[in-house]
């Protein structure tokens, strides 16, 4: 069975409800096999592909552009401009260079990426800021749609559609999890995008390393096919091995929904793990603060602090602010 | 569990914080003659004679200093005849309220702050908190033994100690669980007032508030980093403040003075924002004679800043608005670990962190 198209927000595009994720693309063991999970997600039939510009220095971008060469028309191709705050002109060099680097034209999808800090709206939002590049790149044809992306505070998501900015899709962590916590993403920013008709994008659907599945609190089965139960256009998925594509994909191709009853078992299940946040760091914690955002905010990385250390180790960082474009 | 035996205490490290007024790098956000017409003293003599100023103890009747003396730090004085020195010497400028915790220093702390009050417990505002989400007869049993160790036959105020997960009000407004303990020691004349404290999101707090328990004290976190991240002065403090329910504050400089150690405020700065809020009382952490001169010394020069005065301090906070000095909110760190492993968590070690 074929994977199920969902509609693009308002924008008349579909998309598969099952979308491949780029930061784990780029930990495939070597070009060969990413590019091999690309085909075999094609094949499957995933339409919607997620990147970054900064992700893996900008390897996983490269990878991806190898994997749809030749087939460019059959994926919805999303990548991510990494300003952090900074001005508009250095989000338009990044476009460049993620459009070389993918071997395209032309984005389907170019989201800010990580909007977590307080002040990211603001910083967006402001004369100069990545807003205007957003803007400008739709107008000379360069990306279809916009949107922004982020995993921390749902508030900082609200803000950022407080500025009044038209965004097209909005990505967030949804699973199980959020579902119960303080910081719900479901309870508080899915709603407000369903409402307005912006395309929600699901993220971290296995809590982005899949721990609770390791610990035996849900399936893979279950956190994919309650992230994808959602009302979302698409749920975005990592995967580094071919035999976790192909797992994921059998999940989406033989999708069934939940029912409202199925899914309320399972938060009721994941309540009690939720809620001390602890399967949600990219929430409670400091370790997925992205240290290249941290510097261009001015932040310092605290090298004592254990979630620096394991945050510079994730992001595979020298502590410096890198490349310039 | 066994309840008088906490597997593991708080493993929080505690920095000592007196020294930031003096690292490079310090600079203050308000002239200091705005806020303290003196520098801040560091000996008894100079501090001279003076009482701390008072407020009402929200809907209680009790009058209370507008700065109290928080428990943990207390507890990390090695020296019992410092502690003594120590609470002697606040209770002598008119400091009136002691806060505590069952968990802290694994009864430590409530001893030693038992023993410091041996003869002065009249008319002191003595807290502690009871550190289960639980049974409501374990929670009696830990009011026993705090009373044991407090040496004395009541509480002033009660609460629940570290109400810091999405589902502590599920938990403790249960039936049999803590919160009808509260209502029991009360009738029993063994607390007077009872609230809670939590140090997480203002989403638990207003929670725990919406569910209707009459509480008559909220403790939390409130400095001039807070409003800039998932805000309490915000979001919490005009709720309790419209309820009438009595407000204390606490972690001024960050919980461990970390707002202070890396140059973001002065101590005379942090406090004073902290004590300038419609709140009742600051509690504050004072793990030295040293600190104690330090903090009596701002609080003798205290006037309450003007709107702009915090204003100010509020955009310099702006600057830290990632929760790096709010590690309570944003980290695992402060959640102590016999409060995890009461959830059934892991310990903060066993994470992923």
């Amino acid at each position: 069975m074929p994977i199920p198209l969902r509609e693009f927000g308002k924008t008349g595009v579909t998309i598969s409800a099952l979308g491949l994720g780029g930061h784990h693309l780029g930990g495939a063991k070597d070009e060969k096999t990413a590019i091999e999970i690309v085909h075999r997600a094609l094949d499957g039939g995933i339409t919607f592909y997620d990147n970054a510009w900064e992700y893996y220095r900008g390897k996983t971008e490269s990878w991806l552009g190898l994997g749809l060469k030749g087939r460019r028309d059959e994926a919805f191709i999303m990548t991510k401009v990494c300003t952090h705050g900074r001005d508009a002109s250095l989000a338009m060099q990044m476009l460049e260079q993620s459009l070389r680097r993918l071997q395209t034209d032309h984005l389907d999808l170019w989201q800010v990426h990580g909007v977590v800090f307080q002040n990211d709206p603001d910083l967006f939002i402001r004369p100069g800021g990545a807003a205007e590049a957003l803007l400008k790149a739709k107008q000379q044809g360069k990306v279809r749609f916009v949107g922004f992306t982020g995993h921390k505070d749902p508030d900082v998501h609200l803000a950022m559609l407080d500025t009044g900015f038209p965004f097209d899709s909005v990505q967030m962590p949804l699973n199980a999890f959020d579902a119960t916590y303080c910081m719900s993403f479901e309870q508080k920013v899915l709603p407000v995008l369903n409402h307005r008709g912006i395309a929600p994008l699901g993220m971290k659907p296995i809590s982005g390393h899949g721990d609770p599945v390791q610990m035996g609190v849900l399936t893979a089965r279950e956190a994919l096919r309650y992230a994808m139960s959602l009302p979302v256009a698409c749920t975005i998925s990592g995967a580094e091995e071919l035999h976790i594509i192909e797992q994921n994909l059998e999940i989406a191709q033989n999708f069934e929904p939940m029912t409202p009853a199925e899914m309320q078992a399972l938060r009721d299940r994941c309540r009690q793990y939720a809620a001390d946040g602890r399967f949600e760091m990219y929430k409670t914690s400091l370790k997925f603060d992205n240290p290249e955002a941290r510097l261009v905010h001015d932040y310092p990385l605290d090298t004592a602090q254990a979630e620096v250390k394991d945050m510079i180790k994730e992001a595979d960082n020298t502590g410096h602010a890198w490349p310039q474009v | 569990m066994n309840d008088n035996n906490p597997k593991i205490g708080p493993e929080i490290s505690r920095r000592g914080f007196l020294k930031g007024a003096a690292i490079a790098g310090v600079s203050a956000v308000i002239p200091a003659e705005q806020i303290a017409t003196a520098v801040e003293t560091r000996n008894e003599s100079a501090l001279g004679g003076f009482q701390a100023q008072k407020r009402p103890l929200g809907p209680t009747g009790l009058e209370c200093s507008i700065l109290g003396m928080g428990g943990f730090h207390l507890g990390a004085v090695a020296d019992q005849a410092e502690v003594n020195n120590m609470v002697a010497k606040a209770i002598d400028h008119g400091i009136n309220i002691f806060d505590n915790a069952w968990e802290f220093h694994r009864g430590l702390s409530e001893e030693k702050l038992g023993n410091a009050l041996k003869g002065k417990r009249d008319n002191l505002i003595v807290m502690s908190a009871v550190c289960t989400h639980g049974p409501k007869e374990v929670a009696m049993r830990m009011l026993d033994a705090s009373l044991t160790r407090l040496q004395t036959d009541h509480l002033d105020v009660w609460q629940i100690h570290e109400v810091i997960y999405r589902n502590d009000p599920e938990l403790i407004y249960a039936h049999d669980s803590v919160l009808e303990a509260l209502t029991r020691a009360k009738q029993q004349g063994k607390v007077r007032f009872v609230g809670f404290n939590g140090h997480k999101h203002p989403a638990i707090l207003l929670e725990m508030l919406k569910r209707g328990y009459a509480f008559d004290v909220v403790q939390m976190p409130l400095n001039p980093l807070d409003p800039g991240f998932r805000s309490f002065e915000n979001d919490v403090l005009p709720v309790v403040n419209r309820r009438g329910i009595a407000v204390l504050g606490m972690k001024s400089m960050g919980g461990s003075g970390e707002t202070i150690s890396k140059g973001a405020f002065t101590p005379t700065e942090a406090l004073s924002y902290a004590m300038s809020l419609p709140v009742s009382s600051t509690i504050s952490g004072i793990d030295s004679m040293e600190v104690l001169d330090q903090n009596l010394a701002i609080l003798r020069d205290f006037k309450p800043l003007s709107a702009d005065q915090m204003q100010a301090l509020r955009d310099h906070g702006k600057h830290f608005n990632d929760g790096r000095y709010e590690l309570y909110k944003s980290t695992l760190k402060y959640d102590s670990d016999l409060g995890r492993s009461q959830h059934g968590y892991p310990s903060a070690a066993e994470l992923p962190l």
